[in-house]
């Protein structure tokens, strides 16, 4: 008895939104991929001319590189300590609440407030960091300066601002948990380790699947920090695939070029997502 | 307490310390005196943590700019968002969740890679739109555009899809319309999720820069982040001004933040008290 119409009633007004605000703007942006402007500005269709040009460019190649290998460590990365510090901090108690408050108030900075300030935090001459490690005898670091500190040094200031809020997310799944399914596999005799592995775990699969997910999307798109604080270097260490659509867009005005790299941007994320939610098997909504 | 219970304490404090460090430096900057902000850096010193010399100039100017403005529109913004949000995002993941319809699965993966395009490369199409809606320069501008998402729909429909079927079933046999399954069962039992949501959200749209920059460049319409950033250019920067200015965004933003924390802390011990 079920009205065929319902599920679009509720479907209606959110899909009318994304339709207009971003279907229809993506739609043109995958267009544009497939144009060229030429010498007196105007734009004309170039087939798989962008594409082709990216395939045989190495600076393309090095930042599809240095995206993945970025985001091969920052989610995992972010999603485990999200997770633990959900489970150190689900339980209430005093003060908790105001400690929980502690860690999510990074993510209130803005990326790119993010950006300047852990730019002068880490500044080799007069960065804070740099002074305490000095105080303590030790030597100072180049960070964003050195081909070999940067990327790490990126993982670290978005961990920083970011782990909080996935905790969150993660809270939010640990509190779904039925604490009589806990208690009874307690009684049953299961330790913490067991318990964690065989009941909380496989419940917070959804949680995991959702936040892994969010968390790709976010680092893919990822641009602030290199924008602001490394322009991609030192020597292409930090070229984000972001970065090298702003640079195509912005440096070399090449608008086709820029959306044309948006676009492997766009493929890759749902390529990654799509394993993610196989592998948490949390597309049974899909 | 347990030896458990102080090293738990002893961990969440220490990494409470951690995310607090940098936005204290932030703090203790925007209240030294221009000469004095970058002048303990790299020299580690108790003046390093503590500020010697004491002025609020910075904030004493913040008053007298548009800055009241900018959070005034910043929080009008973000809260229409929200409302607006939570109610559309999370019937659309009520729909996805529960129902069986022609052209789901399809449409779901539509909505999923509505958050996976970068933004910056959807923007132009995006203002072509508003303005041929005559919408630049408004609040409608900055709003509904971010009312609908992608991830917020993923995140209620996870949510809604674990709730056991019994339940909708049962609100049905009672005589309830899907209208008030929706409404009156499920919704209730979402609490932590709509929490999240309207804090995913919240977020978003306080950290809203790019796009207030093309859809509404208006004096009137500024945004908190524009604000804040036009204290720093490629040029100069006034780092006083742009430290106060984070700061104060920084402590509007934590209020909804400690809201939702009790609201958390609420439901988490009813749960663990039966």
């Amino acid at each position: 008895m079920r009205a065929k119409w319902v599920p679009f009633a509720f479907l209606a007004p959110a899909l009318l939104g994304l339709f207009l605000f971003r279907a229809v703007p993506i739609l043109l942006a995958l267009g544009g991929g497939f144009t060229g402007t030429g010498l007196t500005g105007e734009t004309s269709f170039q087939g798989f001319d962008n594409y082709t040009s990216l395939a045989s460019d190495p600076e393309f190649w090095n930042s599809v590189r240095v995206t993945l290998v970025f985001n091969l460590i920052i989610n995992p990365l972010q999603v485990v300590l999200a997770f633990l510090l959900a489970l150190l901090m689900a339980k209430p108690g005093r003060g908790v609440g105001a400690l929980r408050t502690a860690v999510l108030l990074p993510i209130t900075v803005s990326i790119a407030l993010t950006s300047v300030m852990w730019n002068l935090l880490l500044d080799p001459a007069v960065g804070p960091v740099n002074g305490l490690l000095r105080s303590f005898g030790l030597a100072a670091q180049p960070f964003f300066h050195s081909q070999g500190q940067a990327l790490p040094s990126l993982i670290a200031i978005c961990t920083w601002r970011g782990v909080g809020y996935w905790m969150f997310f993660m809270l939010g799944g640990l509190s779904a948990i039925p604490p009589e399914v806990n208690e009874a596999a307690s009684i049953d005799g299961a330790g913490p380790w067991r318990r964690l592995w065989h009941i909380t775990l496989p419940l917070m699969r959804r949680s995991f699947g959702f936040v892994l997910i969010a968390d790709t999307a976010a680092n893919f798109l990822l641009f602030a920090p290199v924008y602001i604080i490394t322009a991609g270097g030192p020597d292409g260490s930090t070229s984000l695939l972001m970065f090298e659509a702003y640079r195509a867009a912005f440096t070399l005005l090449d608008n086709g070029r820029s959306l044309a790299i948006s676009t492997v941007i766009l493929l890759i994320v749902a390529a990654v997502a799509t394993l993610e939610l196989r592998f948490f098997r949390a597309d049974d909504v899909a | 307490m347990r030896r458990g219970g102080v090293a738990r304490y002893a961990a969440m404090i220490a990494l409470a310390v951690l995310a607090l460090l940098p936005l204290y430096w932030l703090l203790i900057s925007s209240i030294r005196p221009a000469g004095d902000i970058f002048r303990y850096g790299g020299r580690f010193s108790w003046y390093t943590l503590i500020p010697g010399r004491l002025t609020f100039e910075n904030y004493a100017e913040l008053t007298r700019g548009d800055f009241p403005l900018a959070i005034g529109n910043s929080v009008l913004v973000s809260v229409v968002t929200v409302v607006a949000a939570l109610l559309i995002n999370s019937m659309a993941g009520f729909a996805f969740a529960v129902f069986r319809f022609p052209g789901r699965a399809t449409l779901f993966i539509l909505v999923l890679a509505s958050f996976m395009m970068p933004f910056e490369s959807i923007v132009m199409p995006l203002y072509t739109l508003i303005r041929f809606l005559g919408w630049t320069d408004s609040y409608q501008a900055l709003i509904l555009p971010e009312v609908a998402s992608g991830l917020s729909i993923f995140l209620f429909s996870q949510f809604f899809a674990a709730v056991p079927r019994e339940l909708y079933e049962a609100g049905r046999i009672d005589g309830a319309s899907w209208w008030q399954v929706y409404w009156r069962l499920v919704l209730p039992l979402s609490g932590p999720t709509i929490a999240t949501a309207a804090l995913m959200q919240f977020i978003q749209q306080w950290d809203a820069f790019f796009w207030p920059i093309v859809a509404a460049s208006s004096p009137d319409k500024v945004m908190i982040q524009v604000a804040i950033a036009r204290h720093a250019n490629m040029e100069t920067a006034n780092w006083g001004g742009l430290f106060a200015s984070a700061s104060v965004s920084v402590m509007v933003a934590a209020l909804p933040f400690l809201a939702l924390q009790r609201y958390y802390v609420r439901t988490m011990m009813h749960s663990g008290g039966k």
